[in-house]
């Protein structure tokens, strides 16, 4: 029988002290930590560097990819909280105007007062937790409908965004945020921080959504949240919690942005980003529809974005080429969740 | 023995209808206790009130001897008042054993503690006779009869001490249920006690020790299940045993002639195996069945809706097989569905819309517009005809009344004359006067010629309708009664219990 060999109650679960065959048994029992598509997702992004590589000497050249991992940094840690919001079966089409409003209030902040980089950072992750706290009060509570009320807190926040920015772009910012810019102070050993703490997010967040109760419980959010209540599931309080905490790393990639332009920053801050940290969740894997997801997925989803924009650039291709593969890649990415929902039904 | 739970003088209003009128209930640890009636007699609104997830006008409720009283599930989830409802409430994405345990994970040091969780759930996998590699699996995978053996072990992992099964053997197979009981009997012989709801009588007499029979939300009575039979149970529900269904004054006589519409061992597989059936023009065919015998689904295949597996379908003697409502349409066959909300209306749409929609070749000039004043004259036609209750034929459907609602969702089936009407539980949710009205809609189109397929559930209004009423059990026609069978004698067949009734 099977159960020979698994963990009997009173051995301990902690993998040190398990049995070989045991161990063996308790990691069949997490679910998958790297799906399909993930390492489908490994293979491209190994293929297109390697073809970058070949085609355009330059891509190879540290000047190249640290700009690209920089660029990374952001898109990827405010998909790491919208994958949260998607996995429970929400959306939130707003984080550009949100990064446009925390973006600028930084800006102003490093000029006019003359911010320390904690205090700026403080700021912003503060103002963006407030934002995302809105939409996450309207949508779990107030029971609205999530893509229509985002749209419209993203105008809302674009017209904040403009108020501050009051039609002029803020000049001479200072290096106060030179640890997460694009200099030499921005990088360890050749690795831009704020990809850095990216990654050291994303990886805390995938641990949590993986073997935290609340973590688990968004899934089941997801997955049938009339199901999830009647199982004593905090529905609304958890969906508040994702909006939430999209805002709030809405707001440290502000700071990213602003650490990583030049002493100017534009109205165009922010715009259009919503898309590619979509895009970058829905190619990483997690179903539109809720329930399924992770942030690894996401992770690799937003490199394969900005390495498709980045390629595009260096191989002096015209740049709306980078949106066409862009697109190609969502509608594979839905197709495939699309036929697995469809098998499955078949059944 | 002390009662496990004890309901006294329990009910309950909704609206102005009384879905309870007085209901006692006593169930004794370590039993399994049938709650049977016809629909409507009130057994799901007293499992509701049982499982907290609706509360009492009136009565008193006590648990192992004590007062209590539910006003959530969670209430009546904490005295181990688990209930598992006839559609699985799991997670597709989640493993099974994510679904055991979800909202009620074992935590350790803020982590899911998965290796403690996998051990109980392959004990429960095993009460149940699931195989333990299913623990890991993601629910959505299993088939529907493996997804309600985990909703069981879901309740299971709660502690319960009463289990109430609603209807748990409607969508399993014959061998699915045999694992039903054997873990129902299980649990029996540990203690809980299992309140037990069902259509299929036969079953009760292979499973439960006691029964409650209700009756127009009134419970008559409990029983040992040693001094029933099939047949008592039935007149008990029906009531008067001796009063006939039919009342003679709707006897049709139907002309006699080549059949329209005939089914010859018709399958799909999963619903049903064998269905044979005759429709000539002018009759009205009756397929009665319990919810789940497939009956339902006959009349979605007919109307190329589902797909046959097996077997023909004749019109006119032609065989015909539709692949989509499209193609049925242009052979003249008509559906009236089911589930009206889902299938059958354009809920913000006006009526006119509504009748129309099918037919806008019929209201077009030179098919290319719709013309509004030929739409109108229709919509207005068939409000006349059909004696739909409504102000003007620019009233959205939604705001109608059930009945009405389906008047108009028949008329669109009713503009171009069918050669065909097919109509699945055509007065489900239909008040009384309303469904009277139906009737005779359905009535005076079989009399202009069109063969008329009832399929329903509902047992009087087979009974009157019907010229010919056909059983239709485990996915097979079995017997037809002629108009004028009594109730007990149709349920009974349907129900299962053959070989009681006199031929």
């Amino acid at each position: 029988m099977t159960t020979s060999t698994e963990p009997s109650p009173s051995t301990p679960p902690t993998s040190t002290s398990l049995p070989p065959t045991a161990l063996k048994a308790a990691r069949r029992i997490l679910p998958p930590a790297v799906t399909g598509q993930e390492r489908v997702l490994v293979v491209i992004l190994v293929v297109l560097a390697v073809v970058l590589s070949v085609a355009t000497p330059a891509f190879r050249t540290a000047g190249s990819w640290q700009p690209l991992l920089s660029s990374v940094a952001p898109i990827a840690l405010m998909g790491v909280g919208m994958t949260m919001v998607i996995i429970a079966a929400g959306i939130d089409v707003s984080v550009g105007g949100a990064l446009m409003v925390t973006a600028v209030t930084t800006a102003k902040l490093l000029v006019d007062q003359g911010a320390s980089l904690p205090l700026a950072l403080l700021a912003a992750a503060a103002l963006g937790l407030v934002l995302g706290t809105v939409n996450g009060l309207l949508i779990a509570y107030g029971r609205v409908n999530a893509i229509i009320i985002t749209f419209g807190t993203a105008n809302l926040f674009q017209f904040l965004g403009r108020q501050i920015f009051a039609s002029q772009t803020v000049n001479g910012i200072p290096g106060t945020l030179e640890l997460f810019g694009r200099g030499e102070a921005g990088r360890t050993f050749g690795l831009p921080h704020s990809f850095l703490l990216t990654l050291l997010v994303a990886a805390a967040a995938w641990y949590w959504l993986r073997h935290s109760r609340p973590g688990r419980h968004l899934y089941a959010i997801g997955g049938d949240p009339t199901a999830a209540r009647l199982a004593g599931i905090r529905v609304q309080r958890l969906t508040l919690m994702t909006y939430a905490v999209t805002g709030l790393l809405v707001g440290v990639a502000a700071v990213f942005t602003v650490a990583s332009g030049t002493s100017t920053l534009d109205q165009s801050v922010g715009s259009g980003r919503e898309l590619a940290v979509i895009a970058a969740v829905v190619i990483g894997g997690t179903s539109i529809t809720g329930g399924r997801g992770s942030v690894l997925g996401t992770v690799l989803g937003a490199l394969l974005v900005q390495t498709v924009a980045s390629g595009t650039t260096q191989l002096g291709w015209p740049s709306q080429l980078s949106d066409f593969f862009v697109g190609v890649a969502i509608a594979i990415a839905v197709g495939a969740d699309l036929v697995r929902q469809r098998t499955r039904r078949a059944r | 023995m002390e009662a496990r739970l004890e309901l006294k003088g329990v009910s309950k209003r909704y609206g102005g209808v009384r879905a309870i009128r007085h209901a006692d209930l006593t169930v004794a640890p370590g039993t399994v206790h049938a709650v049977v009636g016809e629909n409507g007699a009130g057994k799901s609104t007293l499992i509701k009130i049982v499982a907290g997830a609706e509360s009492a006008d009136t009565g008193t409720m006590a648990f192992e001897g004590a007062p209590v009283s539910f006003s959530t599930t969670q209430d009546a989830l904490a005295h181990g008042i688990q209930t598992v409802y006839q559609e699985p409430q799991l997670f597709a994405e989640l493993t099974v054993s994510e679904n055991i345990f979800v909202g009620r994970e074992i935590v350790r040091g803020g982590r899911v503690d998965w290796a403690a969780q996998h051990a109980r759930v392959i004990e429960l996998l095993d009460t149940i006779g699931l195989p333990a590699r299913y623990a890991t699996r993601p629910v959505g995978d299993l088939s529907i009869a493996e997804q309600q053996q985990v909703s069981i072990a879901k309740a299971l992992a709660g502690n319960a001490k009463v289990l109430i099964l609603d209807e748990p053997s409607a969508i399993l197979t014959d061998a699915e249920i045999d694992v039903l009981f054997a873990v129902v009997r299980r649990l029996r012989d540990t203690g809980v006690s299992v309140i037990y709801i069902s259509h299929r009588l036969d079953e009760l007499f292979r499973i439960c020790d006691e029964v409650t029979v209700m009756r127009d939300g009134e419970t008559l009575g409990t029983w040992p299940i040693g001094e029933l039979t099939v047949r008592k149970v039935v007149e008990l529900m029906v009531g008067d045993a001796l009063q006939e269904g039919g009342d003679g004054s709707t006897a049709r006589s139907v002309p006699d002639g080549e059949p329209r519409l005939v089914l010859e061992s018709l399958a799909s597989e999963g619903h049903f195996d064998d269905v044979s059936v005759t429709v000539r023009p002018g009759e009205i065919v009756g397929l009665y069945g319990l919810v789940g015998s497939g009956v339902a689904e006959i009349a979605e295949v007919v109307y190329g809706m589902r797909q046959a597996t097996g077997g023909r379908i004749l019109l006119e003697g032609r065989e015909i097989s539709p692949k989509h409502p499209r193609a049925a349409q242009a052979l003249g066959i008509a559906l009236l569905p089911a589930n009206r909300k889902a299938q059958g209306m354009f809920a913000f749409q006006p009526i006119s819309f509504n009748i129309t929609v099918s037919h806008l070749p019929l209201m077009s000039r030179a098919r290319v517009w719709v013309d509004r004043r030929r739409e109108t004259q229709v919509a207005k036609d068939m409000i006349t005809r059909l004696a739909i209750k409504t102000p003007s034929e620019a009233q959205p459907i939604s705001m109608m009344s059930g009945g009405n609602a389906q008047k108009v969702v028949l008329a669109r089936q009713l503009v171009k004359r069918p050669r065909v009407l097919v109509l699945a539980e055509p007065t489900q949710g239909v008040d009384v006067g309303a469904k009277e009205e139906i009737h005779k809609i359905i009535t005076a189109l079989a009399d202009e010629g069109t063969a008329v397929l009832v399929a329903t559930s509902d047992l009087s209004e087979a009974l009157r309708i019907a010229d010919r009423l056909l059983i239709v059990r485990a996915g097979r026609t079995t017997r037809e009664f002629p108009p004028g069978a009594s109730q007990a004698d149709v349920l009974a067949a349907a129900a299962g219990a053959d070989e009681e009734v006199p031929a």
